[in-house]
């Protein structure tokens, strides 16, 4: 269980942020979920998830806008998950954080869950 | 904007757009431009704007910069220049600045009686006629130095003729070779072009004169070639010694005389080949004609102006068929790459639905199942509808006129749209036509357009209402309303469709594209297809579809379509169904 962790879905698929919401919410996380960048992003700046998972088709009307997404999440010290082939919004990332569709969802909720495990044992650390 | 065209070489089919004060070109990801090609530096040239075109420079790359088959340090680009790097090669076109508006404003075309207009017709000639501006009976020609420049006009001018349509170029090869066959005694001849590839000659039209064994091969003498090639001239050439031209000596009486004039085909830029034809003059002839030369130095020139004409076609060709090709190939790719992705949405979406499926069995929730079902089915019918558009667009449908209402064809769309209207909040109205008679129409296909115009219009105003999970919308939620209305003008003899919204409406720089195949600006959700598949729909009836959009206050979409009655289609084809034998 990951109670306490928030993890924040950008993503234009329902699916998508249905699947997650359910299966990750089931394990005590907090889902928020927008289906555009700019929704995402202020998402991003009130809540300050632990995670976020990008899907580079995102964009909406306003392009660029993963782009900020990521140096949002670079300014929060935030895990970015990203969905998608390309590495051009954030060519800093390290690799193993991009997810190349398409993707099954076992081993993406898999993949999330390390994410969270090592978002929090820092924390565990200090406290 | 000047542009560069890739026509040959790794990027193939690639328009570069120049843009801003300086443009670099190379392999590396970094340049403006990049090139994949091996033989390309990684940074190999710059383009600089200078007045109303670009200078290109070399940056001392390995293998160099060609502008029209030379190398170049720097230099000015003009319009329709060849630039080389490595194995690509561009086509640079810069238009000139007088715009179409400004041509309109100096030209004005007035009415016939106005008073200003004194002219008058004085004579008119048809196309027809001024084609025969060559023709022999033109004037009666006094010397015979002018019936000749009047015959080699002629030559040309068909020749002209001959290369300005046709985009075949083994086709215009041949006819240049009939063309030469017409006007010069030679006994055989052919046409060489220089493969791009391995920079030799290759064969491609052979001609014999009529009684000429056609199984005789075609001796040239590389000597020649060469020499042609070299120096880039046209040659004439005989085995009878130049002393002995006059006076015929006794190997020629015997053998006869062979001559052969081979001319360069010099294109723009590049020689693309050679033009070769022979003659054989028998003895007895020599004897009796007291003449060893059917081919002339006049001859030779004509030959060198036909071989250039030539040339220039083939260029032209050549490069008219790159570009065919390369936009086939960019539409093909691009039609790729649209399908992929929204078939691997599609695929991501059943994937999600079998994941809540398989969950929800594990763990005995029902609701999980039920929302995976949700899923799975939602995607079935996206799949069914990229199918179904898809179809639209291949050759084998006809549509299949038959009589029918068209306000349950409406009706039918709207049915069929309701639940959807309603999960996005959106109220859906009909309101159908009175007194609309039966019509002669393709039920299904104007299903179709009707239905992709609609689902349009429910997404245009999901747009608008702000639906997601509440991520801090700034503007209020407003409800949306997209209404279906059937018209009916019996005077016009026609019906329309009309779809109106109170979305966001279309931006005005947007409206120009709604039709276009493949673009869309419903993200992820649009295929790019319902409008060309509705548009096209619509037009296989002779009808039309038009757009009025107003931004922040909706869209409105009317498909007119001609009002048929069923007994003015085809009676024939109604008795044949039905014919008693």
């Amino acid at each position: 269980m990951l109670p306490g962790c928030s993890v924040l879905v950008v993503d234009p698929l329902e699916e998508t942020r249905e699947v997650l919401r359910t299966a990750l919410g089931r394990r005590g996380v907090r889902i928020l979920a927008a289906s555009e960048a700019d929704q995402g992003l202020a998402l991003a700046r009130l809540h300050h998830p632990d995670l976020i998972v990008l899907d580079l088709e995102c964009e909406g009307a306003n392009a660029g806008a993963s782009g900020k997404i990521a140096a949002q999440s670079l300014a929060d010290e935030t895990q970015l998950l990203v969905l998608g082939n390309a590495r051009r919004v954030a060519p800093e990332l390290p690799a193993g954080q991009f997810v190349p569709k398409p993707y099954h969802y076992a081993p993406l909720i898999r993949k999330i869950e390390e994410l969270l495990e090592k978002a929090r044992q820092p924390a565990s650390r200090a406290g | 904007m000047p542009s560069l065209f890739v026509f040959r070489g790794n990027n193939q089919g690639m328009r570069f757009e120049l843009e801003g004060e300086a443009v670099s070109l190379g392999r590396e990801a970094g340049n403006d431009i990049q090139l994949h090609d091996t033989e390309v530096s990684r940074r190999h040239a710059e383009l600089r704007r200078a007045a109303k075109t670009f200078t290109l420079t070399d940056l001392g790359s390995s293998n160099g910069t060609y502008v029209n088959g030379k190398r170049i340090e720097s230099h000015s680009l003009a319009n329709g220049d060849e630039v080389q790097m490595g194995g690509s090669m561009m086509l640079y076109t810069c238009l000139g600045d007088e715009s179409a508006g400004d041509l309109a404003d100096k030209i004005d075309i007035i009415a016939r009686h106005q008073p200003g207009d004194r002219s008058r017709i004085v004579r008119s000639m048809s196309q027809a006629e001024g084609s025969r501006i060559l023709d022999d009976d033109s004037g009666g020609a006094t010397s015979p130095w002018l019936a000749r420049a009047r015959s080699n006009l002629q030559v040309m001018y068909r020749t002209a003729l001959a290369v300005s349509h046709t985009l075949d170029i083994d086709q215009l090869l041949s006819r240049i070779m009939q063309l030469i066959f017409e006007w010069v005694e030679a006994d055989r001849g052919c046409i060489m072009l220089i493969d791009a590839d391995t920079g030799k000659l290759e064969p491609k039209v052979r001609r014999n004169r009529k009684g000429v064994k056609s199984e005789d091969r075609i001796t040239i003498s590389k000597t020649i070639l060469d020499y042609v090639m070299e120096h880039n001239e046209g040659v004439l050439t005989s085995n009878a010694g130049e002393d002995e031209r006059w006076n015929p000596a006794a190997s020629i009486l015997q053998l006869g005389i062979c001559e052969a004039i081979c001319a360069p085909m010099q294109g723009r830029y590049h020689m693309v080949g050679v033009i070769y034809i022979d003659t054989s003059i028998s003895p007895q002839r020599v004897i009796q004609q007291q003449e060893a030369a059917k081919f002339t130095e006049e001859h030779l020139k004509l030959m060198i102006a036909i071989a250039h004409q030539a040339a220039l076609a083939v260029e032209d060709t050549r490069y008219y068929s790159a570009m065919v090709q390369a936009e086939r190939l960019a539409a093909v790719g691009q039609t790729i790459a649209t399908l992929s992705h929204h078939i691997k949405n599609i695929l991501q979406g059943i994937r999600g639905g079998s994941f809540l499926i398989k969950e929800g069995l594990s763990q005995h929730d029902e609701g999980m199942v039920g929302k995976g079902w949700e899923f799975v089915e939602k995607n079935q019918e996206r799949i069914s509808n990229l199918v179904m558009d898809m179809l639209t667009f291949s050759k084998e449908r006809e549509p299949e006129m038959a009589p029918a209402d068209m306000n349950a064809v409406a009706a039918d769309v709207v049915e069929l749209m309701t639940s959807r209207a309603k999960e996005k909040r959106v109220e859906l109205r009909f309101a159908p036509a009175n007194g609309l008679p039966t019509l002669t129409f393709d039920a299904e296909g104007l299903h179709r357009a009707i239905l992709n115009v609609v689902t349009n219009a429910i997404d245009a105003c999901q747009a608008a209402a702000s639906d997601d999970e509440g991520a801090g919308a700034d503007s209020p939620p407003r409800p949306g309303a997209v209404e279906v209305r059937v018209e009916y003008d019996a005077a016009a003899a026609v019906v329309k469709i009309i779809v109106s919204d109170n979305g966001p409406g279309i931006p005005p720089e947007e409206i120009d594209q709604i039709f276009s195949l493949f673009v869309s600006h419903k993200g992820s959700r649009g295929t790019g297809l319902g409008l060309p598949v509705s548009q096209k729909i619509v037009q296989e009836h002779s009808g039309r579809i038009a757009v009025a959009s107003r931004l922040g206050e909706g869209s409105r979409f009317t498909l007119e379509i001609p009002a048929v009655p069923p007994e003015s289609v085809s009676p024939n084809a109604k008795s044949d169904g039905k014919t008693l034998v």
